[in-house]
């Protein structure tokens, strides 16, 4: 008896491996539609740190549910091993079957509490296919353990053994055709393959060696205008969109979202996997794009945006990078926002609400707000700061991006500069050769007119001498830092909080010498100087350092809420239920310290620019220039 | 139908640096929704990269006759256009010396009716009718017969948004054509304005006052205080509807 159900489970075995592989090549086959990418057959050797690493620092921020996919995930992996050692190649040894029995208890244990999860699922989970997971992998692994524990103990157990046998290979079947047919069909277990294949051709690999949050230059001599249909992706971002877990923790994350605009990450993500598969998965199961419908209709060989994805889907997003901070299949939202709109913005011209109008004064004037260059330093008239001259050398050069236009943020520009001062800072700045860093352009999707800024600036800039530059604007020092490099600008760029903890840390700064306790505050992270540049610290040092105490958000730091204003959208200025501000604001109420300190230019127009009553938006530099003795 | 736009690059305010002019952009949107057989034209002696918005804006190909500057126009574009029977132009270049009569001088030398500052323009049995913009939101119907030129106002709807895409693809056609010396440009100060003289002399909350406050003064307003939301939007609506401000 023990003898054919052996010789069942190594049947059982191959079929689930040849319909996993006929799976795998029919996607396989979906992911061959896109372009072409330069990837590393060793990324395959990577994949098991990128597993136990990378994706464990994002899973273990929900340490049950970590524990929970350890066991079903690690407990299967094993029973998957296990028997293709032993049914597989047919080695039929006993001690193997406990080591069987051992490795189905553990993953029963994790498809327990995985589906005691379900039972009150958060709403960012999608339902449908994803829901009956859990039993599932409850009635393979339940399988599984009577299988083995049969096999071991079978011979005692005659009629019963039989019918138990017969029980344990239904179970088996019903179960593992959830794990054998995923990647084919489409079903949850897709996955597991996809997310495996996924870690080891990420599209963006050098994130598994340090930060990487720079968009990508598009070769524009190559002809390559973004993202129009599905064969335009890279294959291996093709791959990425079937990774997702639908979890949702993107969409829980997602400012544009709360504010009941028309964007949800996880449908965004799961709207791409229905254009490639022209609707061949399962129907989508989860919460639609807010105020939309959540079918889609998918018309093969038309472009993706108009068809597949509302425009105002994408013009909805911040690019604040919440999403790809807590994605566990570490998939790159932004990248694809971006790559779809470089084709409408590049191919269509057709960016909404003040989008173009911003764009169009990026090309006129090298400003966003269409102002002439003359005037970005006329508030430092009176300041005595160095106009920097062709040739000759300056220690720091400061650069004050477009909140130099803004007669609020000039209150802050001042204080930064008289604190530099203060502390000796050998300091001096461009005057009118300074133009916009193309960062409202680059996020808008206009990668000609950013790569024209770009390629501007970094010609003025080689004809100046500084051994560093510095700004307040997380933006301009993203650009600078980050992506010029790439067009081949290479500069040491300091945002002004790394500076002046700098200078607080040498007692560079001379402080009052009276300790009268200041009221303490919050701080509101800048999405392009925390979870872009990891820039969390310098702020809360200095603040530190002048004597506050930081009352922090619950939304904080790695998890802070954007200001609104990021990737263009204040000026395309998507509607929906409220605003992005507004809700941040409700954040800082929540502390109750009434003053929040802020580290950008943009951060503080959109706080401020919250109606009724609100808390104090005080500029970093400001807090410290209150301090100078 | 063939149309044939004009365009010539606008100064930027604030840069000064070329760029497109909104009235020559409405006339190129205007032909483009009239007809598919558009010929975008330009005469003068601006650069290639002058024109490029007018490329990325939707003209798909742009004839250059090309002067040396300080050459005048007008001849080689009426040689040109002679066999377009309707001709568009923006009402005036966008900045720079423009004098803004060059539709009246090229509708003379072609001798043809001009159709001033237009902001639609539509056919209904062998008549051309134009709806005109003029000052205050003012607007009137004009009509006439092909052949004939029209000026567009900067306010019409304006031309498909920038695309990179476009001007990569866009073709820009140089001619060497040849134009008599513009005449001397004669300065001379500017005569010294009237000084504006106030109708009233009463206070600007006391004049806001009898606009809003209703009663005997002809232009007393509607103070609307009762109803909800809706109903004071249709009041305001109705208002606009009265004065021809929004035709909907």
């Amino acid at each position: 008896m023990s003898f054919s159900l052996a010789h069942a489970l190594t049947g059982l075995f191959w079929l689930g491996a040849l319909l996993l592989l006929g799976g795998l090549a029919r996607r396989a086959s979906l992911w061959q539609q896109g372009r072409s990418a330069s990837v590393s057959w060793l990324g395959l050797l990577a994949m098991p740190k990128r597993y136990f690493v990378d994706i464990h620092h994002v899973v273990a921020r929900e340490p049950a549910v970590a524990r929970a996919h350890v066991a079903a995930a690690g407990g299967g992996v094993a029973i998957l091993l296990l028997s293709a050692l032993n049914y597989g190649l047919m080695l039929y040894q006993g001690w193997l079957d406990v080591l069987l029995v051992l490795m189905a208890v553990v993953m029963l244990l994790g498809a327990r509490m995985m589906q005691a999860r379900r039972l009150q699922a958060p709403p960012r989970l999608s339902q449908g296919r994803w829901q009956v997971l859990p039993a599932r992998l409850r009635l393979f692994a339940l399988g599984s353990l009577l299988a083995a524990g049969l096999l071991f103990a079978g011979p005692q157990l005659g009629l019963a053994g039989q019918l138990i046998a017969v029980v344990a290979l239904l179970m088996l079947a019903l179960g593992g055709a959830e794990l054998a047919l995923g990647i084919g069909l489409g079903w949850p277990m897709k996955h597991a393959v996809a997310g495996l294949l996924h870690l080891a051709f990420h599209p963006r690999v050098e994130r598994f060696a340090g930060k990487s949050s720079d968009l990508k230059p598009l070769n524009l001599a190559a002809g390559e205008l973004g993202v129009a249909k599905v064969e335009d992706f890279a294959w291996n971002r093709l791959l990425s969109f079937d990774a997702c877990v639908q979890c949702g923790k993107c969409e829980a994350a997602c400012p544009a979202y709360a504010a009941g605009q028309p964007l949800n990450p996880k449908k965004l993500i799961q709207d791409m996997v229905a254009a490639q598969s022209r609707g061949t998965d399962p129907a989508y199961a989860g919460n639609p794009h807010p105020g939309r419908e959540a079918t889609v209709v998918v018309k093969p060989g038309e472009d993706i945006v108009g068809s597949v994805l509302a425009a105002e889907t994408l013009w909805s997003c911040t690019t604040c990078r919440a999403c790809v901070e807590n994605c566990p299949m570490l998939i790159e939202h932004v990248d694809t926002v971006v790559n779809l709109r470089r084709h409408v913005t590049l191919s269509r011209g057709e960016v909404p609400g003040k989008g173009s109008e911003a764009l169009a004064n990026l090309r006129n004037t090298d400003t966003v707000g269409g102002y002439p260059l003359a005037v970005r330093y006329h508030w430092a008239i009176d300041l005595d700061l160095p106009l920097l001259q062709p040739g000759e050398h300056t220690e720091w050069l400061l650069l004050a991006g477009e909140g130099a236009f803004d007669m609020r943020y000039q209150r802050a520009l001042r204080a930064l500069v008289k604190v530099l001062k203060a502390a000796g800072v050998n300091v001096a700045v461009l005057g009118a050769a300074e133009r916009d860093c193309g960062d409202v352009a680059r996020r808008l999707g206009d990668e000609a007119g950013f790569q024209r800024l770009a390629q501007a600036n970094i010609a003025t800039l080689a004809q100046y001498r500084f051994a560093h530059i510095v700004t307040p604007d997380p933006h301009v020092f993203h650009c600078l830092a980050n992506e010029y490099p790439a067009l081949g600008g290479q500069f040491d760029v300091w945002h002004h909080s790394k500076l002046l903890e700098h200078l607080l840390a040498r007692r560079a700064i001379p402080l009052k010498a009276d300790a009268t306790p200041l009221p303490p505050l919050t701080f509101h992270d800048p999405c392009y100087l925390g979870r872009y540049n990891d820039g969390f610290n310098a702020p809360r040092n200095v603040l530190k350092g002048i004597g506050i105490k930081v009352v922090d958000m619950q939304r904080s730091g790695r998890d802070a809420r954007c200001c609104g204003w990021g990737g263009g959208a204040a000026f395309t200025d998507i509607p929906g239920q409220r605003r992005i501000p507004d809700m941040r604001m409700d954040d800082i109420r929540e502390t109750g310290t009434g003053r929040v300190a802020v580290a950008c230019p943009n951060c503080t127009a959109m706080l401020e620019g919250v109606v009724g009553e609100r808390a104090d938006v005080i500029e970093l530099a400001e807090l410290v220039v209150e301090r100078l003795a | 139908m063939k149309i044939a736009v004009l365009i010539a690059p606008a100064v930027h305010p604030v840069s000064g640096r070329p760029c497109a002019g909104e009235a020559d952009l409405a006339a190129l949107a205007l032909a483009q929704r009239l007809s598919s057989q558009v010929d975008v034209w330009y005469a003068g002696a601006a650069d290639d990269a002058a024109l490029a918005d007018y490329l990325a804006r939707g003209a798909t190909h742009i004839h250059t006759l090309a002067l040396a500057a300080g050459r005048e126009v007008l001849s080689p574009l009426a040689e040109a256009l002679q066999d377009y029977a309707l001709v568009l132009c923006g009402a005036r270049a966008g900045g720079g010396d423009g004098s803004g009569l060059l539709p009246y001088q090229l509708a003379e030398q072609l001798g043809r009716a001009l159709l001033p500052d237009v902001l639609d323009l539509s056919k209904s049995d062998q008549q051309w009718q134009a709806l005109q913009a003029l000052p205050k939101g003012v607007r009137r119907t004009l009509a006439a017969k092909l052949p004939l030129v029209a000026s567009v106002h900067a306010r019409a709807a304006s031309a498909v948004g920038w695309s990179y895409a476009r001007l990569q693809q866009g073709k820009i056609q140089r001619k060497a054509a040849t134009g008599a010396a513009l005449p001397q440009v004669v300065l001379e100060p500017a005569r010294r304005a009237r000084a504006l003289v106030a109708a009233s002399k009463v206070s600007g909350h006391a004049r806001m006052q009898g606009a809003i406050a209703g009663g005997e003064g002809k232009s007393a307003g509607i103070v609307v205080k009762q109803g909800d939301s809706v109903e004071k939007a249709q009041v305001v609506l109705d208002y606009l509807r009265q004065h021809q401000l929004v035709d909907f």
